[in-house]
């Protein structure tokens, strides 16, 4: 056995919800220890890899799974990590690495809308969060700050405070969306996590577009960011420990937890407080697989609760030819969405949606189209250049309901370290699937506004995955019907805490990140609550230093 | 960029191998040297490269092609099918003899159930997508010089790359 490790705090994951509650337990005083399965990766190394590579459409090609921290791969070909018991496939994607799966996101660091808290009050669907928007206000804020983000006045999100910057620089395509959609529909600015100035030392946005897989530049905050930032505090990350067993004691407290190294070593690190952060697969899978006497079913799990009301966000979409030359792929890939479908009475009867503009270049899809339409010739170049100026494509982030029959459980199946691999039960219910057929009206809409000719929908009942893994773990007041209370706190057991999306009850329209990280602040400050002078003091010093 | 076909065959000369260049000259008719003229002049190291040069002229409807990238394509397309320099020889004769415009060339393929028919595909990706092989096997060999990104060079970076300064994608592109 090596050394014995022990801290204050253990962090299983060291993504950046996992890692922003570190840090800021680590400012408050506390020894706290990461956990990280995966490796370290280096942002150049990443871009070099996607330059390389020959899916480049994947975003996941770049980050190719450790072989003792596996993640799901589907491109070329299905690595068989995440199990799929069906009936609807759920291809999550996610990466076991330091900083985790925001290597590769967009960075849309939207807040809910009010409503998304109270579904079940207002429209008798789904459940009720734990807590009201307002009590939510100050933690966004407070992540937001932290990650630095950009955006726009009128997104249907109330704040108290302003944004920390402006709105990033709208691409000409998205201002002739803006312009021409005016005022069916009212185009704005995605909220992100993305530099319209320097910000926390990182620079303004370039316009690299390759946003997902890589920020080349690091005008995006990303995962990386929050562990350097960890580190920074005071926080010691080990990377490549796969922590494969949660102990308790007789009384129901988290004693440790166990880890393998990449040769199988095993470790043991005590605490006293644990907070489980590797997301809304992997952090399930863990309770399931740290099942006991004393708990057969899993820790966590009194309730028969953990991995349960899996949700995410499915997408339908149309592409067509605009009659104007709107040349995507200048600028960021996500930069604008229309958000006024996100809430409404209609959400009784079906489910709500944000529309999302893609500003991804459409060279190579345009290219891998014309190969397959066998054109070739000089009419290949002229044919290429014509669509990737007017190919636009739109798609929608439809809202998910609870679903305990939606679920991770254990496979029979294990990885290469012996450890069950995670498997998926999934379907999509009649209320999203009906959201999705009224949105192909404003699919339409749009078409004929933009002039758009050539316009293909996905096919019916068909749906891509956004990856935004939630519910899993949910927070809720009623220890029969939920894992954690309002503070990310486990109902069974008093010492483990669970920052990740998966606490979230509902999966709302909007991408999980900021608001699993504002959740996740909020459960720090309920482990070791800042003096309120600090707190403000702590704010202001992050803002002066955020203006430099 | 030039999409036109230039008609008339250039002055091209080189003194100091005229056999190199009768080697790629000879394997064209008047034809393909109609839809290539500039390929006349080219050098080749063999006859397989030459016809890889010709046929890959005339599917991604170039003027030029540059050397080392032909050079490095043909060499992974080869690795991959050893039969692939005595297919270019026999898709590069069948468009020589029966005049076939590159445009109804994969469909006349297809409809003849031709056992050719797969490789212009190979041959047309290897050029715009930069990757070789397929599946598993898929390798990139270029990226800022795939054909698709030199076609739009004028108005896209290849993604990664900086457009350019803070918000200058707010502007109209061309």
């Amino acid at each position: 056995m090596s050394e014995q490790l022990s801290a204050d705090i253990v962090v299983i994951g060291s993504g950046i919800v996992g890692s922003l509650a570190a840090r800021r337990l680590a400012l408050q005083g506390a020894s706290v220890l990461i956990l990280e399965a995966g490796p370290r990766l280096n942002r150049g190394r990443v871009v070099a890899a996607f330059r390389n590579s020959p899916i480049k459409g994947n975003w996941m090609g770049a980050y190719p799974p450790s072989p003792w921290a596996p993640h799901p791969i589907y491109v070329p070909k299905d690595n068989g990590y995440l199990k799929q018991a069906g009936p609807y496939p759920y291809p999550a994607e996610y990466i076991r690495a330091v900083g985790g799966t925001t290597w590769h996101w967009a960075a849309m660091a939207w807040r809910l809308v009010p409503n998304d808290v109270r579904i079940k009050t207002l429209y008798g669907v789904g459940v009720d969060w734990p807590m009201t928007y307002e009590e939510l206000d100050p933690w966004y804020q407070e992540a937001e700050e932290l990650i630095g983000v950009a955006g726009a006045p009128d997104t249907g999100s109330p704040r108290s405070q302003p944004f920390p910057m402006e709105p990033v620089a709208e691409p000409w395509s998205m201002r002739r969306f803006c312009e021409r959609l005016a005022p069916a529909y009212a185009v704005v600015a995605n909220t992100v996590a993305r530099n319209s100035r320097s910000y926390g030392g990182r620079p303004a946005c370039v316009g690299n577009n390759s946003c997902q897989p890589i920020c080349p530049v690091n005008a995006q905050y990303i995962g990386e960011n929050a562990v350097a930032a960890a580190e920074a505090a005071g926080v010691r990350l080990i990377e490549n420990a796969v922590v494969y067993r949660i102990e308790h004691d007789a009384q129901g407290r988290i004693a440790a937890v166990h880890y393998f190294d990449p040769d199988k070593g095993t470790h043991r690190v005590t605490g006293k407080t644990f907070i489980l952060a590797a997301n809304g697969i992997e952090s399930p899978k863990l309770l399931l697989l740290s099942a006991s006497d004393k708990y057969p079913n899993g820790l966590a799990n009194g309730s028969d609760m953990v991995g349960r009301h899996l949700m995410d966000h499915p997408s339908s979409s149309i592409t067509f030819y605009a009659d104007e030359e709107l040349w995507l792929g200048r600028g960021p890939q996500s930069p604008s969405s229309i958000n006024t479908l996100r809430d409404g009475a209609f959400r009784s009867q079906h489910a709500p949606y944000r529309l999302d503009f893609t500003n991804i270049s459409q060279v190579l899809s345009v290219t891998q189209d014309l190969i397959k339409e066998g054109v070739y010739g000089a009419e290949f170049d002229k044919q290429l250049r014509w669509r990737a100026a007017h190919q636009v494509s739109l798609k929608n982030v439809l809202e998910v309901l609870p679903d305990p029959d939606n679920r991770i459980t254990l496979s029979s199946e294990k990885d290469a370290m012996g450890i069950p691999k995670p498997e998926a039960h999934y379907s999509i219910g009649d209320y999203t699937r009906r959201g999705a057929d009224v949105s192909k009206a404003d699919f339409t809409r749009i078409a004929e506004l933009m002039g758009g000719t050539g316009l293909r929908y996905s096919a019916d009942g068909q749906f891509a995955n956004n990856q935004h893994i939630t519910g899993t773990m949910s927070m809720g007041n009623d220890p029969k019907t939920s894992v954690v209370d309002g503070f990310g706190r486990t109902h069974d057991h008093e010492n483990l805490f669970i920052c990740s999306t998966g606490v979230m009850p509902t999966a709302a329209t909007m991408n999980s990140t900021l608001t699993a990280i504002a959740l996740a602040l909020r459960t720090a400050e309920h482990i070791l609550p800042k003096p309120a002078d600090v707190h403000a003091a702590a704010l202001n010093a992050e803002r002066e230093a955020s203006l430099s | 960029m030039t999409n036109e076909i230039q008609q008339v065959v250039p002055h091209h000369d080189d003194p100091a191998d005229p056999s190199r260049r009768r080697l790629l000259a000879g394997l064209l008719t008047a034809y393909t040297a109609s839809l290539i003229p500039w390929a006349l002049a080219q050098p080749a190291p063999h006859a397989d490269r030459g016809a890889f040069t010709a046929l890959s002229a005339i599917l991604v409807g170039r003027q030029a092609l540059d050397a080392t990238q032909t050079a490095r394509l043909y060499d992974a397309l080869v690795a991959d099918d050893a039969h692939f320099p005595a297919d270019v020889q026999s898709l590069l004769t069948l468009i020589n003899q029966r005049q076939i415009d590159p445009l109804q060339l994969q469909n006349v393929l297809d409809t003849e159930h031709s056992p050719l028919a797969p490789l212009p595909r190979k041959i047309v990706g290897a050029w715009y997508l930069g990757v070789v092989g397929s599946g598993e096997a898929a390798r990139c060999i270029d990226y800022e010089t795939a054909l698709n990104a030199v076609a739009v060079a004028d108005v896209l970076k290849p993604p990664t790359y900086a457009y350019g300064t803070y918000g200058r994608w707010a502007n109209k592109p061309i």
